[in-house]
């Protein structure tokens, strides 16, 4: 591997983490081969059952993570440009929100296709096929394949799950909640199949229901995180769990340096990074030297390597978003 | 997860032991036809159906189903008419199996179900025709059967 610096904009990542980020690099390029082999054999199999079918798209769907991982990776490691100031940090924030708008699309879709192969009472035909001379069940086949998909995704939901953490990078957990919760589709469809098989039409259909309802959720569930991320939400964890502890001890740390009264901070999450505004009040008769600003600025970036864009305003009293008294908006006024 | 495939194999192993059809027909149509009664349309295609006779098709494709019948120690009852009605009339439940030529991309796969191809032919301008019968949509047992039928007889 040729030696670099990986840095996700102008943040240059901690060994431990740029050890991580090839990691993930390399996991995301074994998903998308695991991918390909999968919806390829899927696809072959995958005669007239509706089960199939809906797995089937959800194995092609679940491509859009690891590829906007890919895409983002390298966008993001751009520094800012007078034309983006803030970086490139956001690109994550819009893989995310474009894998989540095609899971919800296609999970509804799959819904309404699922429902009326209900409601017409469709009878799902699944013959036989020759291999090498036999001639075999395709229903067996089909139940082979998907039962070949199971345990590849767990392993690597596993792995991305933890990469996610430290990395945070909230479509790497995306893609890892969706890896984990793989085999419910590959499960469901095999029961599907087997359904079929003991001449019961229905549980084909169910079964896709079933599927569908389960891309439709991870849609949801992507989509409202994205979102929630792009409208610049207080920082949380990588899986939306609670608020970033980043944050506190920010506050904390400013509070602690001798010149100063109170502290508050505003953090975005701008996709592995933090952009932080952090107010202080000087204590009373205090005024800073650039000297102590600039100390205080440092003494923040060493907290951890997720802050580098930070800005220190001084200030005569909080916002009162970030914990000052009532009536003073900083999103809506200059002070 | 291991527990579930188990028993499903189980199941499976249980359901043919007591001599179960896997996989089976929703409407059961295998069962009745067997050593009863096969309802078969047959519309005009030469050379695969032809309806000269009055009381029989003749033709290939009727030859291998005269052999079918047999196989399942079943008479046939004949129906002869346009592709549309006797279509409809398979739609209906009311016939098992209809011939007539039908290549393997004809449009009534969508709401009924073809056999794999059991012959494949080259056109004149060249082109691969690939033939097919039509049977009713989801009666895997009896699609089974047919193709399995289909595939000891020709090879396909």
């Amino acid at each position: 591997m040729k030696a670099r610096t990986d840095r996700f904009g102008r943040t240059e990542l901690p060994e431990r983490q740029q050890r991580a980020l090839q990691r993930a690099i390399r996991i995301e390029w074994a998903t998308i081969g695991f991918l390909a082999v999968a919806i390829t054999a899927v696809g072959l199999v995958m005669g007239g059952s509706q089960a199939m079918k809906a797995a089937w798209i959800e194995d092609l769907l679940s491509l859009a993570p690891p590829f906007a991982f890919l895409l983002a990776v390298r966008l993001v490691n751009k520094t800012p440009t007078k034309a983006y100031p803030y970086g490139f940090h956001r690109s994550v924030g819009v893989a995310h929100l474009v894998a989540g708008v095609a899971l919800f699309a296609m999970g509804g879709f799959l819904i309404y296709d699922s429902v009326s192969g209900l409601v017409m009472a469709e009878h799902p035909p699944i013959g036989t096929v020759v291999i090498f001379g036999q001639q075999l069940w395709l229903g067996w086949l089909m139940m082979g394949v998907m039962a070949l998909t199971i345990p590849l995704p767990i392993w690597f939901g596993k792995v991305k799950m933890q990469l996610a953490e430290e990395l945070h990078d909230k479509v790497l957990y995306a893609d890892a909640d969706m890896n984990k919760a793989d085999w419910m589709t590959a499960a469901g469809s095999i029961v599907g199949v087997a359904g079929i098989g003991l001449g019961l039409w229905w549980a084909d259909s169910a079964a896709a229901l079933f599927i569908s309802a389960s891309v439709l959720s991870d849609g949801v569930k992507n989509m409202k995180a994205a979102i929630t991320d792009l409208m610049d939400t207080r920082a949380t964890t990588f899986d939306e769990g609670e608020p970033h502890p980043d944050a506190a001890e920010i506050d904390e740390y400013l509070r602690g340096l001798p010149w100063v009264a109170q502290a508050g901070s505003r953090v975005r999450d701008q996709g592995h990074v933090f952009h932080v505004e952090s107010f202080v009040v000087p204590r009373h008769g205090m005024h800073p030297t650039m000297q102590q600003l600039m100390d205080a600025r440092d003494g923040c970036i060493d907290l951890d390597w997720k802050i580098q864009d930070i800005v220190i305003v001084p200030i005569d009293e909080l916002p009162e978003e970030v914990g000052g008294p009532g009536a003073s908006h900083q999103s809506e006024r200059n002070r | 997860m291991r527990l579930a495939l188990a028993s499903a194999m189980v199941a499976a192993v249980a359901l043919t032991g007591c001599g179960m059809q896997f996989p089976n027909d929703p409407e059961g149509t295998l069962e009745r036809v067997r050593g009863d009664v096969l309802r078969v349309g047959a519309t005009e295609h030469r050379p695969y159906v032809e309806l000269d006779d009055v009381d029989e098709p003749t033709g290939s494709e009727p030859a291998l189903v005269e052999k079918f019948a047999e196989r399942l120690d079943a008479d046939i009852a004949w129906t002869t008419g346009s592709e549309a009605e006797l279509l409809h009339a398979l739609e209906q439940g009311e016939l098992d199996l209809v011939i007539g030529g039908f290549l393997h991309d004809t449009p009534w796969a969508e709401r009924d179900s073809t056999t794999r191809p059991y012959v494949e032919e080259q056109t004149a301008d060249g082109r691969t025709e690939k033939h097919v019968m039509i049977v009713p949509m989801g009666e895997n047992a009896f699609l089974v059967e047919l193709e399995t039928f289909l595939h000891e007889e020709t090879g396909a």
